[in-house]
């Protein structure tokens, strides 16, 4: 076990080394949630919540939290995985006495440490350009519903992985099959309405949504959310579940 | 998942006169089709042994089995006194697999690499050794993506080494390298061999077998054609060593006798004979030679059986 675990971690170095290396795909991921925030948070600095005396960018800055926490997690790891099977490095992998733990466990640990370094940013610049801080009390609750954001969204990612068919086509379907969804999940418009009922119901079923609000409820006083943690729960398990079944070690 | 039990069950290494693979009677249908008809060889410690074959012969699906990727479908199949099917685990700390069309992780550097894959095993061999061994120790802080076919290929033989195995898979290591690339690969696999390694390496290439390979199995469709050195794999297949000298004058006028118990042909200027006993026959001509006074025949030659012309006959009336 302590072997798996030592080996674990050698991966992650390994990772973490390989992805900062190519500096221009870490700073485009980093960019990108950094960019939003600054963009569209200058665009909120001065408005409420309707109704309330909540300042929109105290609502807004917890949600860009999620939007990194699922580029880091979801997009970045299930592209990674994509390539590194379509490149047969997986294969590869599987030709030394390497447990396939250590090396998924070493993919995931290195996940875990570019979301937080995102989060940090994020949650740093939101602090220092609009002022917005998590609620006195919260930070434990900041900190668990991120650890289950970045956990649910990275068997999500593992999951997805596994149905992309192409190195080529790997950022494009990570992008493509959650930037709708967190839209229209009010991600980067707080004050965003207006849905139909339908669809209003649908969004909630996604975990997108209770990524944010779960957030959200660490920086302003919003319902408990009750929903959004178990749906969060809900998809971890579909997706390590997707992930064990669909995963494949060479293209 | 503990150490302990690893250890534990781990059998015996095979005597060291015991082969390194032992294959008998092995068979594969895929959907009801089968590619392998009852496969049989030894490959023995320390040699260099070649799976030679054209395209779909069965080469990389012999070897997918050996390397416990793929359970055969009939037969018995022996890596290192294992089963590779059922103990996969524990062949790959033994022995080093170099795939056909493997890629590296892009960012990684050369070195960096190595030492992670050290780590994968009980008794890695040292960093400065293997980059010595493949020749790369130039390129040792070189980024993966930066390096030539031939480098990377290089490379995958010092991954495969990491663990210093008892034996070595290449498949079909030269494939699709230009002729300075090739050249480099077959020096880093001669100083393979030169560790002691036993090597079962597959190809297509005859040149790369000669220069190779200490014994040869040529499998066609699925089947062991013929097996053995090189040379006696020519002269099994039918092949003979090809002697000739300059037909003395005395010879092409008649004033001498033909040799006895030697089937020669005079072709004008030239005499020529073909013999499965090269010694023996050349004992014969000398010694007819001199009791004749004819010297020591000029333009005398001998030239072994090539594999070429085995495996062109084998291949030839391929269905």
């Amino acid at each position: 076990m302590t072997r798996t675990i030592r080996l674990a971690a050698r991966q992650a170095l390994l990772e973490q080394r390989s992805f900062w290396r190519s500096t221009e795909y870490a700073l485009f991921t980093f960019a990108f949630p950094l960019m939003i925030l600054l963009l569209i948070g200058a665009a909120n600095v001065s408005s409420h919540l309707p109704g309330t005396n909540i300042k929109n960018t105290t609502v807004f800055v917890p949600g860009i939290l999620a939007f990194g926490v699922i580029v880091a997690a979801y997009v970045n790891l299930g592209s990674k995985v994509a390539v590194l099977r379509h490149d047969g490095v997986l294969k590869r992998i599987r030709t030394t006495p390497l447990p396939s733990g250590a090396y998924i466990g070493g993919l995931l640990v290195s996940t875990v440490a570019t979301a937080i370094l995102i989060t940090a940013a994020t949650g740093l610049i939101g602090w220092l350009a609009f002022g917005a801080v998590p609620r006195a009390g919260e930070l434990l609750a900041l900190a668990g519903g991120l650890i289950l954001g970045i956990v649910c969204f990275a068997t999500l990612g593992l999951a997805v992985s596994s149905v992309i068919t192409s190195a080529e086509s790997a950022g494009p379907v990570a992008y493509a099959s959650f930037l709708p969804i967190a839209i229209i999940s009010g991600v980067f418009d707080p004050t965003f309405s207006g849905l139909p009922d339908w669809l209003s119901r649908v969004v909630a079923a996604f975990p997108v949504k209770s990524l944010a609000e779960v957030l959200q409820n660490a920086y302003a006083i919003r319902p408990f959310p009750a929903w959004d943690l178990v749906n969060l729960a809900l998809w971890t398990a579909a997706g390590a579940a997707v992930a064990a079944w669909r995963f494949r070690w060479h293209s | 998942m503990t150490d302990i039990s690893v250890i534990d069950e781990r059998p015996a290494a095979p005597a060291p006169d015991g082969p390194a693979v032992r294959v008998r009677d092995l068979r594969m249908s895929f959907g009801g089709t089968e590619v392998l008809h009852g496969v049989d060889f030894d490959v023995r410690c320390g040699e260099v042994f070649c799976l030679l074959g054209p395209n779909g012969a069965g080469k990389t699906t012999t070897l997918e089995i050996l390397e416990g990727f793929r359970p055969p479908t009939g037969g018995t199949v022996r890596v290192l006194g294992l089963d590779p099917a059922a103990q996969p685990a524990r062949l790959r700390e033994r022995a080093g697999m170099v795939l056909q069309e493997c890629g590296f992780p892009r960012q990684a550097r050369v070195a960096e690499l190595i030492d992670v894959w050290r780590a994968y095993y009980p008794n890695p061999r040292p960093l400065a050794d293997l980059l010595d061994v493949v020749e790369l120790t130039g390129m040792r802080n070189t980024q993966v993506r930066k390096l030539s076919g031939g480098q990377r290929r290089r490379l995958d033989f010092a991954l495969a080494l990491a663990g210093d195995p008892d034996l070595i898979f290449l498949d079909e290591p030269t494939t699709g390298f230009d002729p300075e690339a090739r050249q480099r690969c077959w020096a880093a696999i001669e100083n393979l061999r030169g560790l002691g390694k036993t090597i079962l390496l597959t190809t297509h290439y005859l040149d790369e077998a000669e220069r190779l390979a200490d014994r040869i199995a040529i499998l066609r469709a699925g089947r062991i054609e013929l097996c053995g050195t090189t040379q006696e794999v020519a002269i099994r297949a039918g092949l003979a060593t090809r002697i000739s000298f300059t037909t003395p004058s005395a010879l092409r006028r008649g004033q001498v006798p033909r040799p006895a118990g030697i089937d020669l042909a005079v072709r004008g200027p030239e005499s020529v004979c073909h013999t499965g006993n090269a010694a023996l026959t050349l004992r014969l001509l000398l010694a007819w030679a001199a009791e004749h006074s004819l010297g020591d025949l000029d333009g005398l030659a001998v030239t072994a059986p090539r594999l070429e012309d085995t495996y062109l006959q084998l291949t030839r009336d391929q269905p």
